[in-house]
């Protein structure tokens, strides 16, 4: 039974804050993984209306890379690391430590390298927001999807369907060095496990 | 050249113009449903989000094109007021993949395939014949349909366009 909730923008805004943290905290699992210190640039968070993010994000025809976990726990919903094609073959060379340029197709070990960093970078971003309520999440492993970006995102909207119609994006981008990779962060929670999980922190 | 008319999630667009082009950019679980009248030469595209409207978003009703049931029906009156006649349309359906299956995420809901039945459900009831269909799968597909001449393209990524 979904409950016919307020729109409530403190809430909103408090998760587009302790996102943006999530987004430091992911780059030091990013770090972690390479081995080398992955510098965060600035992180732009908001929430916008789930129907509304194909004109945000644009050319819904072209080739990305999805890494979509799903999570469990005090509060429920599902997450979506988005990378353009590009530059995932790139990020592949530095997870794999090869030359850059090396990457010029995405097969099974490149994706399950893709998978293996988004697990890391999407644990780390959870943990991070769970931290922050006192809460447990429970991420699922990761799904890497190679599609049309209007396809990746059929997956969220369909999937959150009747749930919540708002979305957090957030942009972020990692740098090494002079390498740098720009990834989204869509992060679609559940508002009745959010406003759950309020109340419990404020009962504390 | 005019820029084709993107159709977005939840959206329908009809056009009598020659010079246009709707389009429906990465369908992957939605379902894109074109209509053409050959003869008055009015297209249609829905793109459908959901099955029906029962399946969720609580204000449903607010937008009938979400919803593949309710789109149908909206979209064939829109055409029919444009001149269309209803026992003239040919009906193309395109979409409704289950991308996550293709990377083992076993518990998706595979909204797509509902979709897919969705369509064909509604359009049973209306007693309106599908055409071609290219839906289901694990592959996005990006659909267009071209006033001029009635044509229907479906691009899947990483390929050319192709007629269907």
């Amino acid at each position: 039974m979904v409950k016919n909730l307020p729109f409530d923008q403190t809430i909103l805004e408090h998760l587009r804050s302790i996102a943006s943290e999530g987004v430091k905290n992911a780059a030091y699992g990013f770090s972690g993984m390479i081995g080398r210190k992955v510098r965060v640039g600035q992180t732009k968070g908001r929430f916008v209306p789930i129907l509304t993010l194909p004109e945000i994000v644009g050319r819904p025809e072209e080739e990305a890379v999805g890494i979509y976990l799903r999570f469990e726990g005090d509060m429920v919903g599902q997450m979506m690391m988005i990378i353009p094609h590009q530059k995932a073959m790139e990020l592949v060379d530095l997870l794999l430590d090869i030359p850059a340029g090396t990457t010029q197709h995405l097969g099974p070990m490149e994706r399950s390298s893709l998978g293996e960093l988004g697990n890391l970078c999407g644990s780390f971003f959870l943990n991070s927001i769970a931290d922050s309520f006192g809460a447990d999440f429970r991420p699922s492993p990761p799904a890497v999807v190679v599609d049309m970006v209007g396809a990746i995102l059929d997956i969220v909207v369909a999937t959150s369907g009747g749930v919540s119609e708002q979305i957090l994006l957030v942009e972020a981008n990692f740098t090494d060095g002079d390498r740098c990779v720009e990834a989204d962060f869509w992060v679609i929670p559940d508002m009745n496990t959010v406003h759950d999980l309020l109340e419990k922190s404020a009962g504390r | 050249m005019k820029e084709p008319i993107s159709v977005g999630l939840g959206e329908h667009a009809i056009s009598h113009d020659p010079e246009d082009i709707l389009v429906a950019y990465g369908l992957g679980s939605c379902i894109g449903v074109a209509m053409i009248d050959p003869v008055s030469k009015v297209s249609g595209l829905l793109h459908a989000v959901l099955p029906r409207a029962k399946d969720g978003y609580q204000n449903g009703e607010k937008n009938a094109s979400k919803f593949a049931e309710s789109g149908i029906e909206c979209l064939i009156a829109a055409l029919i007021k444009e001149r269309a006649i209803r026992t003239r349309l040919v009906v193309h359906l395109v979409g409704g993949a289950n991308i996550l299956l293709s990377s083992g995420m076993t518990h998706s809901f595979d909204i797509g395939t509902r979709n897919v039945e969705a369509a064909y459900a509604t359009l049973n009831r209306l007693k309106i014949p599908v055409s071609t269909a290219e839906v289901g799968g694990h592959l996005g597909r990006t659909v267009r349909v071209y006033v001029a001449d009635s044509r229907v393209t479906v691009r899947v990524a990483g390929e050319k366009e192709h007629e269907i």
